[in-house]
């Protein structure tokens, strides 16, 4: 029997059927990690899905753009041996401006909420501003930072250890025609607002110029350090 | 009978060997064939040429996101050059380090812990809805906004750094994080203080979120605290259109 198995034909018979069975196995693994989850979505859904990405690599786009002037202008510098410590100044003023580390101002939206709703229906506003592209938010005087989260019950909210009256006002910079376009569209957060608490208003109005403070939060982390 | 047994015992082990190996191919094949079925019929439909788009822009995506941080790290690497020049510089360099980290521009590791939310196991009841026995935007926003208010100081959503501008978006029960489209299961890492897990057991919020979306939807939520957590650095644009930075007004 084992003179049989040695026998060149067997063994090679039994490397295909190995080999074959190989790559079905693989295939398969592979069939089944590489599901995206996006097959059963609705053609709506995925339209505005690929809207979305589009839009997003768009701004990607501009940014490695922004990011390639910079680098070049950097390296020129460098190489003329100028300072580039105006370039660095800058770069520091677009990053903390970005970061809600220092006031910015210009055109955006107000919105005025008065009557009381919840707090994760300020948290579902805020997200929704900034899915319509918001650069820059702020609750009364509390500038929105990533950290910034809602507390408190309807009538008695409060932000980052600020409580907020009645009315109060959530300003955002941003292109104001998108973002009011977005906020009060049909079935919108406005509208979602206004069917869950029918006795709460909210005012959405495109402003000129708004200014927003910088935040009081020290975002400088202390338990995680920086990764090389 | 003796002769069926005597051609059993004939069969050379080889062959069963064989036979088995054949058996197993047939049931691979059978099952690539009914794996590849419904994608071939679904290419039939409309549908089909918007999944691939918008895989392909997510794939263009990752390309420019790479691209925006060696494009960054090459800017940090000129800029740090000029460092230890002049007083001015040094300050104005340390000042950019410090702004990068606290905007999420910088890769951060440190103690923390590191969440996993998958869809439910559970059948969906036949009056019950589907979409809630699957992780939402909102299961994310909870648990992201939870770990906050824990003490966490960076987080990211498979991969993605939550930033001051990042947003979470549900597409039909897609879930999109700084409009980059997650695939399931979401991995929710947070760096912070070593007592976030007991900070967590002490929110109303946390304990609502886990007894509703775990305990009556069988929403899988798991942790792990490893020695090290790694956040990404945001790797998205630093949108600027609009703002204008105000100079502090000077003192009187």
């Amino acid at each position: 029997m084992r003179a049989s198995l040695r026998a060149p034909r067997s063994q090679l018979a039994v490397s295909l059927v190995a080999f074959i069975l190989g790559i079905l196995i693989v295939g398969q693994i592979r069939s089944q990690a590489g599901d995206s989850g996006l097959g059963e979505r609705s053609a709506q859904d995925l339209t505005l899905l690929v809207a979305n990405l589009n839009t997003r690599n768009d701004q990607l786009r501009t940014e490695v753009s922004s990011l390639e002037r910079q680098l070049q202008s950097l390296e020129l510098g460098g190489r003329n041996g100028t300072s580039s410590l105006n370039q660095i100044r800058e770069d520091l003023a677009r990053i903390r401006a970005w970061a809600g580390l220092d006031s910015v101002a210009g055109r955006g939206i107000q919105v005025t909420i008065s009557g009381g709703i919840a707090g994760p229906a300020l948290e579902d506003l805020i997200n929704e501003l900034r899915n319509a592209g918001a650069e820059a938010i702020a609750i009364e005087d509390v500038r929105v930072v990533a950290e910034t989260v809602v507390g408190g019950t309807a009538g008695g909210l409060s932000v980052d250890d600020t409580a907020l009256g009645d009315p109060f006002v959530v300003r955002a910079i941003g292109n104001p025609e998108s973002l009011v376009g977005s906020l009060t569209r049909i079935g919108g957060i406005v509208a979602q607002l206004a069917a869950t608490y029918p006795d709460a208003a909210v005012n959405v109005e495109a402003v000129d110029r708004v200014v927003l403070p910088a935040t009081t939060r020290d975002l400088a982390p202390s338990h995680g350090k920086p990764r090389l | 009978m003796t002769a069926i047994t005597a051609r059993i015992r004939a069969i050379q082990s080889w062959q069963v060997t064989l036979g088995f190996a054949l058996l197993a191919l047939g049931f691979l094949v059978a099952a690539q064939l009914a794996a590849e079925g419904p994608r071939v019929r679904y290419t039939t439909q409309e549908r089909s040429p918007l999944v691939e788009t918008a895989l392909g822009l997510q794939t263009q995506q990752d390309q420019l996101k790479t691209q925006i941080l060696e494009l960054r790290k090459q800017i940090k690497a000129l800029e740090d050059q000029g460092q230890g020049t002049t007083t001015q510089q040094r300050e104005a360099n340390a000042n950019l380090e410090g702004a990068r980290i606290a905007a999420g521009l910088i890769p951060l590791t440190g103690t923390g812990i590191v969440f996993r939310l998958a869809d439910s196991s559970q059948p969906v009841p036949a009056n019950g809805n589907p979409a809630d026995y699957a992780v939402t935007a909102r299961d994310i926003r909870t648990v992201v906004a939870e770990l906050w208010l824990a003490g966490a100081e960076a987080i990211a959503v498979n991969g993605e750094r939550v930033t001051a501008t990042t947003g979470v978006l549900d597409i039909g029960g897609t879930i999109l994080v700084n409009s980059a489209y997650l695939a399931p299961p979401y991995q929710i890492s947070a760096i912070g203080p070593t007592d976030m897990l007991a900070q967590l057991g002490l929110s109303q919020g946390w304990v609502d979120f886990i007894e509703t979306r775990r305990g009556r939807f069988g929403i899988d939520v798991s942790f792990a605290e490893p020695p090290t957590v790694d956040i990404a650095a945001f790797s998205g644009s630093l949108n600027l259109r609009e703002s204008r930075a105000v100079p502090p007004s000077p003192a009187p």
